[in-house]
């Protein structure tokens, strides 16, 4: 971490203490989308930390981004998806977009607006390429219809990236990528959900009825649709792992604080509650690593998928574990207090932007592919 | 008839089982929002015997034990932890009376605990570090002939519902004394008041609450056990506790399993219902096979309380494996419903219930509650000679 980094991670620990930190418990009790953060982050315009330099925006380098999302975790995962998301839709239009779709895309995120990433479809989960969302030519435009789901951000945004076949007939291959304005007609907001964890984060249905895209609009060419999405999720999942390793860092904080706490005569436990505290660090500071070292590779401009997929697996699996592991150690406090919230958030993270058991998929997929040179023949009963 | 279950521990499961699908189901996910004690149930839940299984010998049903007691807590569990929750408490003030009470203070509570007309509760916890230490600590006096409590106890499930509360304390004549005395204290006991309900993340049904007691007097009557002699109570109504805990938890986790399985039978994904991926039926394997070896060590803790024998390594090998365990059951079953298991409300365009969500909040409280630093590890470990 150099000097530059340092500084602005401090920020962002200051700015959640006094913006996320106090108000996380009551909007997760509510379910409110937390509409005041971005006001508060306005002077900061750290909702255009991704945005790059030349649109206006702060221009992080994807390890920035990183330290900054785990600070945001360590607050509340719920808030810090509204930012992730946010990013991670930007990311689709940065990757295939023209300037002039850059350019406006990420223009009401230089104002603390957020966009959303709209792939899944109620028969279209993990199977992202089996969704009835279509998009027709009509001239200079583009006709879409069809149902969108668990779409984060969705009922908030000010765009959106939206996912419909050109072709249904080529399936995955006939996805293309739209940018899409909640304001344009046909867009028909459905329910937020009430969800177990990151309750504060928006999630919607939204439906498409004979919504009028103008062409300019399709972002890359038709058919580009499930390599924008794959790629873009690429560079988001470890932003994931960035928030889990904020909220298992927490977690242990918090933990600890409480030991402390209840047993103030005990400066040092026994064994058995040392080795678990320490085995807690042992796995944040481990998932801290694989995120870090996904950031290096993408900014060194190296694959990164593998790691990437890495590090959203390990991170979630990671909060998972320390919640779990610190309420056992709080017992009835942590049951009767905010820490529920811990589990209930790291839960819901095993699950979006690609189930962990995709991830494990394409993880797979690389430990099983044929090496690439072959390896040497082991010489058996040598000396 | 099984091998290890009489006639009247089978019907018992049989009967919970089918008492939780008509009046525990539809009114599951009301009881989470944690408003309301679900008072009209205990009269039902008495009369189909499930309040007093834990006293064998005062039960009106023959045979049953207390394996006919994990027998009813498994089955609610299924539709709803917080109620069992509200039994198993009850349970334990009914169990420690039968096991320790005086034939006058069997005589006095035993047959309307049964019957439901008084539900009863038991009060250990502290918030200070250990029982006796910290500035809200339960501790008696002597007063006459009698004592008088002050302090407060924190975590009492069935707080503010119960009628008769089992609250352990200190005596303090001298400073140093740290063993444990039980007190019968009834509700509305001058001095004795009940603060508003905690909220919990899951178990909402059951009222959790502290207690504070300000010169509550308690007449020799109202010793159970005797003097000074009651450390070794609360010891095994906490390891009574872990057992019937998991039952709860094994109650829940086949819940789940059952859920989910239909779920992925149902759920289409790459051509074909996911339950066909091998990835999801190791999920649902496992999730089967932990429940199912859980809720034998679960019969193995509650046969060996049924028989009076020494209990305490088994009841705590139960809460290890369901502290590891026990709430990863849920936190599969929810991956393999993905978007629709972290639902706390069905969503419009659905049809069904959703439960799993539910489950997890209950699973935590009924695996990870009740485990101070190095319990149950060190009970276990002293019974290896």
């Amino acid at each position: 971490m150099n000097s530059e980094q340092a500084a602005i991670k401090q920020a962002a620990r200051e700015f959640v203490a006094k913006n996320i930190i106090p108000h996380a418990a009551e909007y997760d009790k509510s379910g409110e989308f937390h509409r005041y953060l971005l006001e508060a982050a306005k002077p900061s315009r750290i909702f255009a930390m991704a945005v790059p330099k030349e649109y206006g925006g702060l221009g992080y380098s994807p390890l920035t981004q990183a330290l900054v999302l785990e600070e945001w975790g360590y607050g509340c995962c719920g808030m810090a998806t509204t930012l992730g998301a946010s990013i991670l839709s930007m990311e689709s239009v940065l990757i295939a977009g023209n300037d002039d779709q850059k350019r406006r895309y990420c223009k009401p995120m230089l104002n603390a607006g957020i966009g959303a990433f709209a792939l899944t479809e109620p028969a279209a989960g993990s199977d992202a390429g089996a969704g009835e969302a279509t998009a027709v030519k009509s001239g200079n435009d583009y006709i879409l219809n069809g149902p969108k789901c668990w779409i984060t951000n969705g009922g908030e945004a000010a765009v959106l990236v939206v996912f419909a076949a050109t072709d249904v007939a080529k399936g995955a291959k006939g996805l293309s990528a739209f940018i899409v304005e909640p304001t344009m007609p046909g867009f028909i907001l459905g329910d937020r959900e009430e969800k177990l964890g990151l309750r504060s984060s928006n999630t919607v249905f939204f439906l498409m009825k004979d919504l009028r895209v103008p062409a300019a609009n399709l972002i890359g060419k038709e058919g580009d649709g499930m390599r924008i999405a794959m790629e873009t999720l690429d560079v988001a999942r470890p932003t994931i792992g960035a928030l889990a390793v904020g909220l298992a860092q927490r977690c242990l904080d918090e933990c600890v604080k409480h030991l402390r706490q209840r047993y103030p005569a005990k400066t040092y436990p026994g064994e058995s509650l040392q080795f678990e505290l320490a085995d807690m660090q042992i796995q944040i500071e481990g998932a801290r690593q694989a995120q870090h070292h996904t950031m290096r590779l993408r900014e060194a401009k190296q694959p990164f998928s593998i790691e990437s997929a890495i590090a959203k697996t390990l991170g979630t699996a990671v909060a998972m574990n320390v919640t779990t592991q610190a309420m056992r150690l709080m017992g009835s406090h942590a049951y009767t207090s905010e820490f529920g919230k811990f589990m209930r958030d790291a839960k819901v993270m095993q699950i979006y932007e690609g189930t962990n058991q995709i991830q494990r998929l394409v993880i797979a997929r690389s430990v099983l592919a044929p090496p690439k040179v072959a390896a040497p023949a082991m010489k058996v009963g040598a000396k | 008839m099984t091998y290890y279950l009489t006639r009247a521990q089978e019907a018992l499961g049989q009967r919970a089982h089918a008492f939780a699908d008509e009046f525990l189901e539809p009114i599951a996910a009301e009881l989470d929002r944690g408003l309301v004690f679900p008072k009209a149930l205990i009269g039902p839940l008495a009369a189909q015997d499930f309040l007093g299984l834990a006293a064998p010998a005062q039960s009106s049903v023959e045979g049953a034990g207390f394996i006919g007691h994990i027998e009813v807590i498994q089955a609610l569990s299924r539709s709803s932890a917080g109620v069992a929750s509200i039994v198993n408490n009850h349970a334990l003030a009914v169990y420690a009376i039968a096991y320790w009470g005086s034939e006058a203070q069997k005589k006095q509570y035993l047959p309307a605990l049964i019957k439901g007309e008084k539900l009863g509760a038991v009060a250990i916890a502290e918030t200070g570090p250990t029982l006796g230490i910290g500035p809200d600590a339960l501790l008696a006096t002597r007063q006459g002939s009698g004592l008088v409590l002050n302090g407060s106890k924190t975590f009492v499930r069935n707080a503010g519902a119960a009628d008769v509360y089992l609250v352990f304390g200190i005596i303090r004549p001298e400073p140093d004394n740290t063993r444990l005395t039980c007190f019968i204290v009834e509700a509305g006991t001058s001095g004795l008041s009940v603060w508003p309900r905690l909220v919990t993340m899951g178990l909402k049904a059951c009222p959790v609450a502290h207690l504070s007691f300000k010169n509550v007097a308690v007449t020799e009557a109202g010793v159970m056990g005797s003097e000074n002699n009651a450390s070794g109570i609360a010891s095994q109504i906490l390891s009574v506790s872990a057992v019937a805990s998991g039952a709860q938890t094994v109650g829940i986790a086949r819940a789940a399993a059952e859920h989910a399985a239909a779920y992925a039978k149902h759920r289409v994904q790459f051509r074909h219902p996911i339950a066909r991926l091998q990835a999801i039926q190791t999920l649902l394997a496992e999730m089967v096979s932990d429940s199912h070896l859980a809720w034998l060590g679960v019969q193995h803790a509650a046969r060996l309380i049924q028989d009076s024998a020494p209990f305490e390594p088994e009841a705590a090998m139960v809460k290890l494996f369901l502290g590891r365990f026990g709430s990863k059951m849920l936190v599969d079953a929810i991956q393999i419903e993905g978007g629709m298991g972290i639902c706390e409300v069905v969503p419009k365009h659905i049809a069904g219930s959703l439960p799993l969500a539910r489950m997890f909040r209950d699973i935590a409280g009924t695996t990870l509650l009740d485990a101070p630093d190095d319990f149950p590890d060190k009970i276990i470990a002293a019974g290896i000679a």
